[in-house]
């Protein structure tokens, strides 16, 4: 999705390096977060950790209503605030780094169709899952999501995002699918990822690229997150060579620097993300 | 097992196919499996790697392209009053062509407020910028993908052209008043001349038209135009003469007389001499 204030923020956003003092904000690890912004929160990590950009996790109940965009996570840096992966890309290419500037044109079309395969399909079916499967809500979305609120309100905001989040399926054509025919289409993306993979360390042979941050981001969430079921994970967990891809990445991006500040910790608590 | 459009749909939804045995199917992908039950399938020579990147081009066009293109036709004032609703209320028949085309438009507005979200309202025209510059953007990727090659894949079809063409030969064809988008396609060469080549090859009746490549196309647009601009200049002219005949029998500078062709000839050209004489 696309920000309004990202085409400004990019123009500013070039002069200044990058501060020491990046912040990443999301909701709280332990209590609050879901499966779809906790994974879209870990993409945006391992991004920064492949561009080599320190950024330090601030948890904040509020994060949702805290972002320009509504969405989470959003990067707090030098005076500017940017939200949401593809725009993050911009604004730290914007600085100077890029992961996809080895590619060809070909190469960065595919990428791009890649990571709107990951958006369409596997990102749908994570808020599907949590906002429109009637156990998942009743048993974690609904407990999590209003967890840092007081009883009516967290029951309003619940119902509210639930509302919401529903009508939009409706508008893209899911709401009429079974939970059978969204897994179906899970796998159906991990296929098509694992074949692009095949036997490469990233999609794009040696240098890892916004698309390994972001299905890292994804893969890895599902992979770690305790649902009423396990059927998601089961199917990612079908396809050895994405498996093998995350673990590579978490030990190499996430393991590497053990400071409690940024990395581990998020690694860690993805695992927990779900867990009641 | 005859493929053919009813008037009424259960769904209300097109395309739709007739079918023998499975009923009426609508909506394009359950055509698209029912076909591949019945072993129709464009895909048979893909590799695996060939079907995952079909899969992963038809979401970048859903999420980019698409969008953009129900703003283009349905949402955008201009385009939506001039081209898209007087071309709906030409085909729908009488008391309805008042109200369904609105309702269409209303359909899609919301749609499309409902994904691109609340900010989509506040903010629409920095927005729809936004929106406008991805939709160029994965254009470009199309053409970047497609090269210089016939078609996705090499030399033969499979189901990701049916998908790409089916959204890029609309917008190349429709004659849109405000055509931001359309002109973006109309500069890449490769996409343009990719569409007139699928038209002319699976669209004879409709491609017959627009033969040859786009240029020509390009021709054949202004050529329908032309008639009425004929007409229209061959009218007045018409007008104009007509006028200045009644002025000229009015007046008396012109009359008819009966009888002999010789004196009312001889008449003006004496006349037109005196005058001339007058000015020496």
């Amino acid at each position: 999705m696309s920000l309004v204030a990202e085409a400004f923020v990019t123009q500013l956003a070039a002069a200044e390096p990058w501060p020491e003092n990046a912040a990443l904000y999301q909701q709280l690890k332990e209590e609050q977060i879901l499966l779809s912004d906790n994974a879209s929160s870990l993409a945006v990590q391992a991004f920064l950790q492949m561009c080599n950009l320190p950024v330090r996790v601030v948890c904040r109940a509020n994060a949702e209503y805290m972002s320009p965009s509504g969405k989470v996570p959003f990067i707090h840096v030098g005076n500017q605030v940017v939200s949401e992966l593809g725009p993050i890309v911009q604004f730290v290419k914007a600085k100077g780094h890029s992961l996809s500037d080895g590619l060809d044109e070909v190469q960065k079309a595919e990428m791009k169709a890649y990571m709107e395969l990951v958006n369409n399909m596997l990102l749908t079916a994570e808020l599907y899952l949590q906002w429109c499967d009637d156990v998942t809500v009743e048993e974690i979305t609904h407990p999590r999501y209003g967890s840092p609120y007081p009883w009516p309100l967290n029951r309003i905001l619940s119902y509210q995002k639930q509302w919401e989040v529903r009508r939009k399926m409706k508008a893209i054509g899911w709401a009429g699918k079974t939970l059978q025919q969204v897994l179906e289409d899970v796998d159906q993306c991990c296929q098509a990822l694992s074949q692009r993979l095949g036997t490469q360390p990233y999609f794009f042979n040696k240098q890892p690229t916004e698309l390994d941050a972001l299905v890292f981001g994804h893969l890895f969430t599902i992979l770690t997150t305790q649902l009423t079921t396990d059927e998601l994970s089961e199917k990612v967990k079908h396809y050895s060579n994405l498996t093998a891809f995350c673990r590579r990445i978490e030990q190499q991006y996430f393991e590497g620097n053990d400071k409690e500040s940024s990395s581990t910790a998020a690694a860690r608590s993805a695992k927990k993300s779900l867990l009641r | 097992m005859m493929p053919a459009p009813t008037p009424l749909l259960p769904s209300g939804r097109l395309p739709a196919l007739k079918t023998k045995d499975n009923g009426t199917i609508s909506k394009m992908e359950q055509i698209i499996t029912h076909l591949r039950k019945q072993k129709y399938n464009a895909d048979y020579d893909l590799s695996a790697a060939q079907g995952a990147d079909t899969l992963a081009f038809v979401s970048l066009l859903e999420e980019k392209l698409l969008p953009v293109l129900i703003h283009t036709f349905w949402v955008d004032a201009k385009n939506y009053v001039e081209h898209t609703r007087k071309w709906y209320a030409e085909t729908i028949p009488f008391p309805l062509n008042f109200f369904l085309p609105n309702c269409m438009h209303k359909q899609h507005l919301e749609r499309l407020q409902l994904l691109w979200g609340d900010g989509y309202m506040e903010d629409e025209e920095k927005l729809e910028k936004e929106l406008y510059r991805d939709a160029r953007e994965c254009l470009t990727l199309l053409s970047q993908r497609l090269g210089s090659q016939k078609f996705f894949f090499g030399d033969s079809p499979a189901s990701l052209d049916a998908f790409v063409f089916s959204r890029l030969a609309p917008l190349l064809k429709a004659k849109l008043p405000n055509g931001k988008l359309q002109q973006h396609l109309k500069s890449l060469q490769n996409l343009c001349n990719y569409c007139t080549s699928i038209l002319s090859l699976y669209f004879p009746w409709d491609g017959g038209e627009h033969p040859g490549s786009a240029p020509r196309a390009a021709g054949t647009d202004e050529a329908e135009e032309d008639p009425h601009k004929r007409r229209n200049q061959l009218l007045s002219v018409l007008v104009g003469l007509v006028a200045m005949l009644g002025y000229a029998f009015l007046s008396g500078i012109v009359s008819i007389q009966r009888g002999g062709a010789g004196p009312g000839a001889r008449q003006p050209i004496a006349m037109q001499e005196e005058e001339e004489e007058e000015e020496e």
